[in-house]
């Protein structure tokens, strides 16, 4: 039907038409979904931050209150500073493992497919799996190779028992089921570097670490840097590992601040204080989102 | 239909305060009404019809005919599900065929926060069941429970249900919980081992040194404890030093404010409990052992006794069928002089309530009379002792020993004699709020590792216990 100037159904059909062209009907789903399940949780988590809740009475306002609390908890910075070690450990240790192996199946060309498999397969096995796994059949002293040792005359500790090492302990079992990730993903950018640069720099007689150093890793700086960045937001959301193997414990030695929010929120029924290191776990995060949007930039420009 | 909602705003005044409100309108549009005129009459006449007629449909569903709900939130494997079915489930619904149970599973870690959540948003089932009075606490302070004193008094549940485990669900007068778990901590020990040796289990201070000292003589462990599988596990302790040291009259104090944490007879208690750890009463494992490594290592005689609690009589008694050793239960020792020997902590570890949404509160009160019936305790302590193990006055033990181990039908007796002649202490999952439990839980393992020391740990316990009183967050303690 051919719109009527001036006429009602005139206007619906024009506004249908520029709706039909803009690109709002793309936009609303996805922004329906954030909006209901990320914009408006993420704003009521920033306002109980500054509220007294118990999770069932009224709220009640309580300004500063409750940054004041977990800044007056002590557990609150040992639970930064082991998020802050735990982002070191994995900004090092698996990147620097997933760069040498993704490197060497690039190199080694036969049983390529056999290693990315086994490489990856920690990866795809639930996070309780391989919790209970090393915490029951290898740190265990009785039911684990910590346990069998014994028999031989090595007498081990358990690693998650003791203050000093617990959080290491923890780090290594995430580390275990993280590695091969990065592994497959550095693999996969080294794959996209020209040949011919490679090819020349072998013909030049570069070594496989000269190779690696000024060849490969400019190549996929890129990939690089984005796993770095996502690699803090995510050990500063560190939970699970520490949470099925140590609860924090012992004497707080693992606790991170998302147990610690967790703890709070769910144990002590107390939102305010949860909501609180929830926002400084959030900022973090948006410190490493700013540099990642920044160098994005740069390179975008470049 | 007018008897039926006149009958209704009498006798349940206090259970449907919501229903009581749209009475109240009710009688408010008929008063204004009186002195109108003949049309604002009929018209008045007219909303009082519709008043009525939208308040008996209201109280027709509130009564109606229909399944009710219980969430199980402590998890189960599938034999405890079929247990439940064949025990709970179908006995009730036979006798109940127009309000049949549906009863759901939860997960065990989080089955009570999903009860919680769900009863907050104005949903979930019609009873309720929580982890215990704690939690029910906040859930009654947010007018989500229903005061069952009406039902209670119309199934005599005051005089099956031992009293003072029955007041634990009071606040304001009212009660508000039905205790489901009756527990309480006692000390097992390897009554081989004891035999052998010439011991009989410690009632004092001085004895339980003596036995203690002359098993790490022998390299045995004196304590087969640990929290590898059940961090919790660490207030157990907490809770077995202070009563039986520091004693229950103490411990009512502090829970009612009259008494500090800080006080020199708790730090003393902690002392003893730090001196315990550190000179390896609790073995070399105490972080790594789960409950089934904890008494198999007592069934093997690797360690001498275990402070545990009655919930873990199934792997006990598991344990010791394994290694063919015979297993002893005796009351915790008197620590201190003048604390009573023997003395049974009460512990409840969930309780039942009626959701105040319930469509159907009559229902579920009339399941909460099965629940507590002789008839249930009899089926289920058969197929699955200690878990609905229910604090009845009717308990004793020639009636316990047709269906349980003697051992069991002993210690449970021995336990419901003590709380009703008042001889009880109290467990700090039941009697003290949130904040201080996990406080006492986590920082015990920093007093234990000599991180904090015993006067720092319980003047925090005293800040954290300050707020949760001032904040009314603490759970009634059973009277004294």
């Amino acid at each position: 039907m051919r719109p009527t100037q001036g006429g009602t159904l005139g206007v619906l059909s024009g506004w249908i038409t520029r709706l039909r062209d803009s690109p709002v009907p793309f936009l609303l789903p996805a922004l329906a979904i954030n909006v209901a399940i990320i914009l408006i949780p993420g704003l009521l988590t920033i306002a109980m931050a500054f509220f007294e809740w118990d999770g069932a009475s009224t709220p009640s306002f309580v300004g500063l209150d409750n940054f004041r609390t977990i800044f007056a908890d002590p557990v609150f910075f040992s639970a930064l500073f082991n998020n802050i070690k735990w982002t070191v450990i994995f900004l090092t240790i698996p990147i620097a493992m997933g760069l040498g192996a993704g490197s060497l199946l690039l190199v080694a060309k036969r049983g390529r497919t056999f290693f990315q498999v086994v490489y990856f397969l920690p990866v795809i096995i639930a996070t309780v799996v391989v919790a209970r796994v090393w915490q029951g059949m290898i740190y265990n002293p009785e039911s684990g190779i910590v346990g069998w040792l014994k028999l031989y005359g090595i007498n081990l500790a358990d690693p998650l028992t003791h203050p000093p090492t617990a959080l290491y302990a923890v780090a290594s079992v995430d580390l275990w089921h993280w590695w091969g990730f990065l592994a497959v993903i550095f693999f996969a950018a080294f794959r996209q570097v020209d040949a011919a640069q490679i090819e020349a720099a072998v013909i030049d007689g570069a070594s496989f670490f000269q190779l690696l150093r000024y060849v490969l890793i400019p190549a996929i700086r890129p990939t690089i840097t984005l796993m770095m960045i996502m690699t803090i937001i995510w050990s500063f959301l560190a939970f699970d590992f520490v949470y099925v193997l140590t609860q924090g414990g012992p004497a707080y030695a693992s606790e991170v601040l998302s147990t610690l929010s967790y703890r709070y929120a769910f144990y002590n029924y107390t939102m305010g204080p949860a909501a609180a290191v929830a926002l400084v776990i959030s900022f973090f995060g948006l410190i490493a989102t700013f540099f990642y949007v920044r160098i994005q930039q740069r390179e975008g420009n470049q | 239909m007018q008897e039926r909602i006149c009958e209704i705003s009498a006798d349940e005044q206090e259970l449907v305060p919501a229903k009581m409100k749209t009475m109240k309108t009710m009688k408010t549009d008929r008063q204004e009404s009186r002195g109108e005129g003949l049309l604002l009459k009929n018209l008045g006449l007219t909303v009082r019809v519709s008043v009525l007629t939208a308040a008996a449909t209201l109280s027709t569903i509130a009564r109606a005919d229909g399944p009710i709900t219980l969430w199980y939130q402590r998890g189960g494997n599938p034999d405890q599900q079929r247990i439940m079915q064949k025990d709970l489930v179908e006995p009730f619904n036979a006798a109940h065929p127009t309000t049949p149970l549906t009863l759901d599973v939860l997960a065990g870690g989080s089955g009570d926060k999903k009860i919680r959540m769900a009863v907050i948003s104005g949903k979930g089932p019609d009873i309720v069941m929580t982890p215990g009075p704690s939690t029910t606490l906040a859930l009654v302070q947010s007018d989500h429970l229903l005061p069952l004193d009406e039902y209670i008094k119309k199934y005599n549940l005051d005089k099956r249900i031992l009293t003072p485990v029955l007041r634990t669900g009071e606040y304001h007068g009212h009660n508000y919980a039905l205790p489901r778990t009756f527990e309480t901590m006692v000390l097992y020990y390897n009554k081989t081992l004891f035999d052998k040796n010439g011991w009989a289990p410690p009632k004092t201070m001085a004895e339980l040194n003596t036995i203690a000292e002359a098993l790490v003589a022998k390299g045995i462990t004196p304590f087969s404890v640990g929290n590898g599988d059940w961090r919790a596990a660490n207030e157990w302790h907490v809770s077995v030093i202070l009563n039986h040291y520091a004693g229950p009259e103490n411990i009512y104090k502090a829970l009612k404010g009259e008494m500090p944490w800080t006080d020199p007879v708790f730090a003393q208690a902690i002392d003893v409990l730090k001196d315990w750890y550190q000179k390896g009463w609790f073995g070399k494992n105490y972080f790594s052992l789960t409950g089934d490594q904890q008494a198999l290592l007592l069934a093997k005689g690797e360690a001498g006794m275990a402070p545990n609690g009655t919930f873990s009589f199934d792997n006990m008694v598991a344990a010791f069928k394994q290694t063919g050793q015979e297993l002893g239960v005796a009351s915790f020792p008197s620590l201190r002089e003048g604390v009573p020997y023997p003395l049974y902590s009460i512990g409840t570890g969930s309780t039942m309530s009626i959701n105040k949404n319930s469509a159907n509160p009559d229902a579920a009160a009339a399941f909460l009379d099965y629940l507590y019936s002789d008839d249930f305790y009899d089926r289920i302590s058969k197929d699955w002792p200690g878990d609905w193990n229910l604090p009845l006055t009717s308990i004793d033990e020639a009636k316990l020993t047709k269906n349980v181990s003697p051992i069991f039908a002993k210690t449970f007796t021995a336990f419901s004699n003590a709380v009703a002649q008042g001889n009880y202490g109290y467990t700090t999952w039941t009697f003290w709020p949130p904040a201080t439990e996990d406080y006492l839980i986590h920082g015990i393992e920093q007093v234990w590792l000599g991180q904090i020391s015993t006067a720092d740990y319980l003047k925090k316990m005293q800040e954290i216990f300050a707020k949760e009183l001032a904040d009314g967050k603490v759970p009634p303690p059973a009277p004294r």
